[in-house]
């Protein structure tokens, strides 16, 4: 009778050499851990950066996968005008993208041109949900008025949107010039807002034509979206002098196709993107061009893309220079005073304030284009409704201080940028339906929307969001929560431009963009996150053999056998895993 | 693509499984994990006394789901020769036997019995998974602790005092058929080398940095980053030796300063700048000498 000894699998023989003969796998080595590894897709902070609300990382995602439609349907979901915003957005979603440090931004404006333009050879993906018998006005056909007519459409309504110009667009039709925005992809985009079932009636001013209260009583909800088109005066002498005019005025000639003689020399007074445009197209009108700028450089609120290329084209820039008075000669305009301003302290902007040395020159001028800012012609006809000299007031989703009208916008007292004015029409567009399904929701839902601390998402309002998620956490992924040692550089694809001369020539649109196939591989620049591509990382690196994956792709953590390394969260390429306490 | 698709060039399943008893974030699991998904289930494995050997598990249990011998400290070339022989006698050729030990069990007390079987090219496969101390028995410095290094017997008021030895050439030198550095940070160049090693007769040998998040006085999440930072800071360069002659790199190296490495372990906190310099300064004039070894691959007739 061999001895006996008891083991954790009972009383069994002693063998003549000690031989195993289980597995370690009756040791819960899970007990040992004091912290706890999981599965949380967080944010990207690009999503969280773009003004609109866009689900960049998913749409990157997607394309990454092959899924180009899919990848087209999210960013549709979002954006109603991928072709405009992917040619004139300032793009901040760049700003913040965490591939910048490493070997630049990844191009995400280049991709979702490349989307929108890929989005026209295709028919609208008109939802099949539930129509609404209520049907709202919106005024105004810019951007915000578009996209509050696009979602509300998808929402169910129908919806009407009010314009006094003879065709739709806004700024991207009377401000934009057709170098940067040429009118095919603006028409395109257009065209897929009116397949949704929006009409657009032209020529329509209300105030004028149909009058405020006339709106509120045929709608259920009005959406005020009418812009800032008042160029703002320089209140110096000699501004009324035949040959100085405000540059949106130029420009909106020049947009609808006229082409005003300037003369020789025309000065530009500004450094935003109207001074921009209007510098340019002056150029391609044959005139010598001078930027007066009261600021520098770096001061400039034009995107830096738009200076660039204006100073690549040929436009001198004159820094510093603060006009203080027109000259006249045969009763036109011949020259600028302007003051040598110096840099002093910073201003509420954060900017260094300009302030005045005492020291004038004189630029010569046949033409003045002034372009110092743009304000909105609150005019009256809704006069009891909240706001100030810089726009109306609104609140999260659009609503003014009276129950029925939202507003978005550049009308509004918010950032006046396109992608700001596209979000702006989203918040509104979900204010309305809110408050016609007299839907209540708290702060704690509306931010249950957001990315992270960013724009609302239409998809997620709707219920429809596409993306798997794995437990997320509507919380940014820095740059410190990725694992770049995963990743190879890739240098980021430089925009095609036109060369300078070429441009200055005409009207012909001066960045190329991007082939299809090139946009593609962009698009798998992107690191993804924040959001778990199964990429088994996790599962590689865990040294206890504790996380197994699923037919469908998912992980599971033994949580019996894992001891808290965190060596799968450190390895994760994108911080998809967060370790939390396990015990005190 | 610009994540790097290691998922596609590791193989599936592990043969070793959960609750073994390393601690919290070792990278030896992981190292014999890898190694041994590239080896498969028709391996011995033959085990001197290291931390492993508490890894494999306590009798009845095992975490490798392959046979495992476990041998005294200064054995285990000898007894893997034996094993050897008897496969052979067996017609088990394709059994592949593999050596799994530590720095210790490898640069000090099994020297001799590796310097034999590598003389008498015994088929077998030799990883020597390297954590720069006696860790099981309580962090005492090998002669595979770093000059200045912390160790129980080296306290930082006298940190260790020679050089680490230079394994890979010693074992070079016996103009064996294949010898290789890895480490867990680069899965995929490690299982190509093991998977490379298999295909090989004789005797091939591993050398594979192993960080030790307690012995190393590191963050038990750290051990992987602190792995790659040694292969990018030229402190672990990744090699292969074939034949003793032809020396070749097997990724490319950035050249980091070392300082970063050293400061983010406690083993090394109490060191001067002028002691890191002198660490720079060796690492420099070793690599200069891999410089010059790797260029003479192509001079060599394979
Ligand atoms: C020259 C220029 C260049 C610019 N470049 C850029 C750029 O590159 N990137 C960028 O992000 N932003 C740019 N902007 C800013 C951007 O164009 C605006 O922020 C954006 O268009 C605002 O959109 P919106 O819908 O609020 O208003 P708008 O686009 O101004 O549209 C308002 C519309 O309402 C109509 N309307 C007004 N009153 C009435 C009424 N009573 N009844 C009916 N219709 C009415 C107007 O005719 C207009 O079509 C530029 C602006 C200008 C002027
Ligand atoms: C002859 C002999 N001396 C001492 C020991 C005690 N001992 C067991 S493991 C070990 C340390 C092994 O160090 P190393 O080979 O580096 O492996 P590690 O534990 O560090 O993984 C020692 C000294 C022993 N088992 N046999
Ligand atoms: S890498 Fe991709 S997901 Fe991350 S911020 Fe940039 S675009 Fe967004
Ligand atoms: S790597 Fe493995 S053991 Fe470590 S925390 Fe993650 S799941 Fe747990
Ligand atoms: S390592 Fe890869 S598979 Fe694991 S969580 Fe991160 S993204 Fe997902
Ligand atoms: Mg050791």
């Amino acid at each position: 009778m061999p001895e006996t000894i008891t083991t954790t699998d009972g009383a069994r023989a002693i063998p003549e050499v000690a031989m195993s003969t289980t597995s370690t796998l009756v040791t819960r080595t899970g007990s040992w851990k004091y912290t706890r590894p999981a599965y949380h897709d967080r944010v990207a902070p690009c999503n969280a950066g773009c003004p609109v609300g866009i689900d960049i990382e998913g749409y990157l995602n997607l394309l990454r996968e092959g899924r180009v439609d899919e990848a087209r349907d999210l960013l549709l979901a979002e954006n109603p005008l991928p072709a405009v915003t992917g040619r004139v957005c300032h793009h901040p979603c760049e700003n913040t993208c965490n591939r910048r440090t490493f070997d630049g931004a990844v191009a995400i404006h280049a991709v979702e041109r490349a989307m929108g333009d890929l989005a026209r050879q295709r028919p609208a993906p008109v939802l099949k949900g539930k129509r609404r018998t209520e049907r709202v006005a919106v005024v105004g056909s810019g951007p915000a008025g578009l996209a509050c007519a696009y979602h509300l459409a998808r929402f169910g309504y129908g919806v009407t949107i009010y314009e006094s110009a003879q065709e739709a667009g806004g700024m991207l039709r009377l401000g934009i010039p057709e170098y940067r925005l040429p009118r095919e992809a603006l028409d395109g985009d257009i065209a897929r807002v009116v397949a949704h079932g929006v009409e657009i009636k032209c020529g329509v001013r209300i105030g004028e034509h149909v009058t405020w209260k006339e709106l509120t009583e045929l709608f259920s909800a009005v959406c005020i979206a009418t812009g800032a088109h008042t160029s703002r005066a320089l209140g110096v002498p000699g501004e009324q002098l035949p040959g100085v005019q405000p540059g949106l005025v130029f420009l909106r000639d020049v947009n609808s196709g006229k082409r005003p003689d300037l003369g020789r020399h025309v000065v530009v007074v500004g450094g935003g993107n109207t001074a921009m445009d209007c510098a340019r197209s002056a150029m391609r009108l044959g005139a010598k061009v001078t930027v007066a700028y009261r600021r520098t450089r770096e001061q400039m609120p034009a995107i830096k893309e738009e200076v660039d290329d204006a100073m690549r084209e040929g436009a001198e820039f004159v820094f510093l220079a603060n006009p203080v008075e027109f000259q006249e000669a045969n009763g036109r305009v011949c020259a600028l005073v302007a003051e040598r301003m110096a840099l002093g302290e910073p201003d509420a902007s954060g900017r260094r304030r300009p302030v005045p040395t005492g020291e004038h020159f004189t630029i010569e001028a046949d033409t003045v284009l002034t372009a110092i800012g743009e304000s909105s012609a609150l005019e009256g006809f809704f006069g009891d409704v909240e706001g100030s000299d810089s726009g109306l007031q609104v609140d999260a989703l659009g609503g003014t201080n009276r129950d029925m009208l939202y507003a978005g916008g550049d009308v509004t007292d918010l950032a006046r940028t396109v992608a700001d004015a596209l979000g702006a029409g989203k918040r509104a567009a979900i204010g309305i339906d809110r408050h016609l399904r007299r839907h209540h929701g708290d702060t704690a839902e509306l931010n249950a929307l957001r990315f992270a601390d960013g724009n609302l998402s239409a998809v997620r309002w709707m219920g429809r969001d596409p993306i798997r998620r794995v437990n997320p956490v509507n919380a940014v992924v820095g740059v410190d929560d990725l694992n770049f040692a995963q990743y190879q550089r890739v240098p980021r694809h430089a925009d095609p431009h036109l060369d300078s001369d070429r441009a200055r020539g005409g009207f012909d649109e001066v960045n190329a963009g991007l082939s299809t196939a090139e946009a593609m591989d962009e698009a798998k620049r992107c690191l993804n996150c924040g959001v778990c591509t199964q990429c088994d990382v996790c599962l590689i690196f865990c040294p206890d053999a504790a996380i197994t994956r699923a037919a469908d792709g998912s992980y599971t953590i033994a949580l019996d056998y894992c001891k808290g390394c965190g060596l799968c969260a450190a390895e994760c390429p994108r911080g998809a895993i967060t370790m939390t306490q396990d015990r005190p | 693509m610009s994540q790097l698709r290691i998922a596609d060039c590791v193989p599936e399943g592990d043969l070793l499984t959960s609750g073994h008893l390393a601690c919290p974030g070792c990278a030896a699991p992981l190292a014999m994990k890898l190694a041994l998904k590239a080896l498969g289930p028709n391996t011995i494995v033959v085990m001197p006394a290291c931390c492993f050997t508490i890894i494999a598990g306590p009798w009845p249990q095992s975490s490798l789901q392959v046979p495992v011998f476990h041998t005294a400290f200064a054995t285990g070339p000898a007894v893997a020769s034996g094993i050897r022989a008897a496969l052979d006698t067996q017609g088990k050729f394709d059994t592949t036997v593999l050596v799994w030990v530590g720095d210790g069990g490898t640069f000090d007390i099994g020297l001799q019995a590796l310097s034999g079987a590598a003389e008498r090219n015994e088929n077998i496969l030799y990883v020597c998974y390297d954590n720069e101390a006696y860790m099981n028995t309580g962090i005492q410095r090998s002669s595979a602790t770093p000059w200045g290094a912390w160790t129980t017997t080296t306290p930082a008021q006298y940190p260790e005092a020679t050089n680490k030895k230079d394994i890979l050439a010693i074992m070079a030198a016996h103009n064996i058929p294949y010898a290789a550095t890895a480490t867990v940070a680069y899965p995929v160049d490690l299982i190509d080398k093991v998977t490379k090693a298999k295909a090989m007769r004789g005797t091939r040998f591993i050398h594979l940095l192993s960080p030790c998040p307690p012995g190393w006085k590191c963050g038990d999440d750290e051990g992987v980053e602190l792995a790659r930072m040694a292969v990018q800071s030229r402190v672990f360069p990744m090699l292969e030796v074939e034949d003793g002659r032809r020396w070749r790199f097997t990724m490319e190296h950035a050249g980091d300063p070392v300082e970063p490495y050293l400061r983010r372990q406690g083993r090394f906190r109490h060191l001067s700048a002028e002691q890191v310099s002198h660490i720079q300064a060796e690492i420099d004039a070793h690599w200069q000498q891999l410089v010059q070894r790797t260029a003479q691959d192509a001079l060599v007739p394979a």
